[in-house]
């Protein structure tokens, strides 16, 4: 089951289009990563999905209920962290959690209870003080607590690590992956290393569409080359690899530097059978040779260009 | 209903940290004890400075009561105007009503808590400063019966509403205090000015403020006003829910 679907989505402000006929689906229990540069429109997408900005055109559905602008009966099934989150600098996190359940209408040993587990869960436990004197990671933090006091279905976070330190981003990472078994997160980001730690499904995001989607390992084995790395000791080596007849017609698709040669293909299996033969033929010996795995950033790379 | 519950609790926490409600709090009662003293003493403290003037008429406890409904319907209404102006867009700048919203919480509940929080603290300041007016001002004169002195107050009041509600659709349309402010003066210069227009100027709620006074003095009768008042009271309600009828379709 898909906890979001969006559908032939359209935005615009004013003649410039931010999306432009989006489709994306969020599969229960995953965490999926949301990629885009910087205005690519993942902030656009979601504040679409959570009801504060109106579509165009197209459809968005929660839990199989449709998302209305103004409206908040679908945001029941989602927690929210905006990019950079803003509190009640005058409460504390106990004080901002308390106003936060009744909102939500839990009963006030609920609010204790979840509020003493959720703030120990992001590490904010006994801190008594004003949020107006939190640093950023802590309010970030804080966000997340105030995101989960619904048992939200869907957890949805605009760049959650993006402003923060290495220590704090890791904090973030950690707090999205032990909730990831009882939540789905979407995550929208252009840290390529925080998708490939903890998520498991992944949309690209270009001019306004997704360019990929999918698993991340379908996502790496659908798009982007297999590359083959070689290193030589000395220039002849290289020049003399080169001129073999087998060798040739792959350097159609290589790079070159220095003693150095990358040779891309999808059938990486028949490369290394000529390029053995070849090296066994001629008896040139390599420095180095490596297979290189395709990254998200090389894939990315190549889906912005 | 929770949310809104939740909101009116916040918002009055909100106006205790900020020293807002103290601040108009001071306001209002230094108007109240003010204007009795103002107006007993005023006489004597302009002789002791210019000895030459001469004082044709003794001070009279009106004197008190329409220094104190000037005070309140000018200075008071403003303070209280220009504090709340930024009730809204204080919360847009920063988003912090982003995640209220996204709980689930409803655009009428913030509007409405909003105008709750400002109309309760309206009442307690207003009613503090109207007791110390009536108390300073037998105690001056010496004289407790004062004709309509409480239906004078409860008109001026109720005027008080309206331009709460007028403040609450500024609020809502302007992300800027600062025009919010500007919106709700031009409102009332607005009422004020259609208060010149004779046929229809028995009707506007604007001789709530400006005439209240009068049933002290015994020159109007409670009757004149019941229209204005009514029509106060229709023009409030409206004004809110014009309000919350643009906030739903306010981007936030």
């Amino acid at each position: 089951m898909n906890v979001l679907t969006i559908q032939n989505v359209s935005k615009s402000f004013g003649k410039q289009k931010i999306i432009d006929n989006l489709n994306l689906s969020v599969p229960e229990g995953s965490v999926f990563g949301f990629i885009g540069k910087n205005g690519a429109g993942k902030t656009t997408t979601m504040k679409m999905v959570l009801g504060l900005l109106q579509p165009d055109n197209g459809e968005i559905h929660v839990c199989n209920e449709p998302v209305c602008f103004g409206q908040t009966r679908t945001n029941q099934y989602i927690g929210y962290l905006p990019d950079v989150p803003e509190f009640y600098n005058y409460m504390t996190p106990i004080q901002y959690l308390k106003l936060c359940g009744e909102i939500i209408g839990l009963s006030s040993i609920e609010i204790s209870k979840r509020s003493r587990e959720l703030l120990t869960l992001v590490g904010l436990n006994g801190v008594t003080k004003q949020i107006g004197g939190f640093s950023r990671g802590m309010k970030q933090r804080l966000g997340i607590a105030q995101a989960l006091l619904t048992e939200p279905k869907l957890l949805i976070c605009d760049e959650p690590t993006s402003a923060l330190d290495p220590v704090g981003r890791k904090e973030i990472l950690d707090i999205l992956y032990k909730i990831s078994g009882t939540t789905t997160v979407l995550f929208s980001t252009h840290l390529l290393s925080d998708v490939e730690r903890i998520c498991d499904h992944a949309a690209f995001l270009n001019e306004g569409k997704t360019a990929v989607t999918g698993t991340l390992a379908e996502i790496k084995a659908l798009h982007g080359h297999d590359s083959l790395r070689l290193e030589f000791s000395e220039d002849k080596d290289l020049q003399l690899f080169k001129k073999q007849k087998l060798i040739e017609p792959l350097l159609l698709h290589s790079q070159e530097t220095n003693r150095e040669l990358i040779l891309h293909s999808c059938d990486m299996v028949s490369v290394q059978k000529s390029l053995f033969r070849v090296l066994a033929e001629t008896g040139i010996c390599p420095v180095k040779i490596e297979l290189m795995e395709p990254t998200l950033e090389s894939l990315f790379l190549e889906v912005v260009k | 209903m929770n949310g809104y519950i939740a909101f009116v609790k916040k918002e009055f926490m909100e106006n205790m940290k900020n020293y807002r409600f103290f601040i108009l709090f001071a306001v209002f009662l230094i108007f109240g004890i003010m204007s009795a003293f103002l107006a007993k003493f005023t006489p004597e403290i302009l002789s002791a400075l210019a000895a030459d003037m001469e004082m044709t008429s003794e001070p009279i406890a009106l004197d008190a009561w329409k220094q104190f409904y000037k005070n309140i319907s000018g200075v008071g209404f403003s303070a209280f105007i220009i504090l709340f102006g930024s009730c809204l867009s204080n919360e847009y700048s920063k988003g912090t009503l982003v995640l209220m919203v996204t709980k689930g919480l409803s655009r009428k509940a913030v509007i409405l808590a909003k105008y709750t929080a400002a109309a309760v603290l309206m009442t307690i300041c207003y009613w503090i400063g109207y007791t110390a007016a009536y108390g300073y001002t037998s105690l001056l004169w010496n004289d407790t019966s004062f004709t309509n002195a409480a239906l004078a107050a409860v008109l001026l009041w109720i005027s008080g509403f309206l331009y709460l509600s007028i403040l609450m659709i500024g609020c809502v349309i302007f992300r800027q205090a600062f025009t919010s402010i500007l919106f709700t003066g031009g409102a009332a210069a607005l009422i004020s000015l259609l208060g010149m227009i004779e046929p229809i100027a028995e009707f506007n709620p604007f001789i709530l403020t400006s005439k209240n006074v009068d049933l002290i003095s015994g020159e109007a009768i409670p009757a004149e006003f019941m229209i204005p008042a009514f029509i106060s009271v229709i023009l409030t309600i409206w004004g809110l829910a014009a309000a919350i009828w643009l906030f739903n379709k306010k981007q936030l």
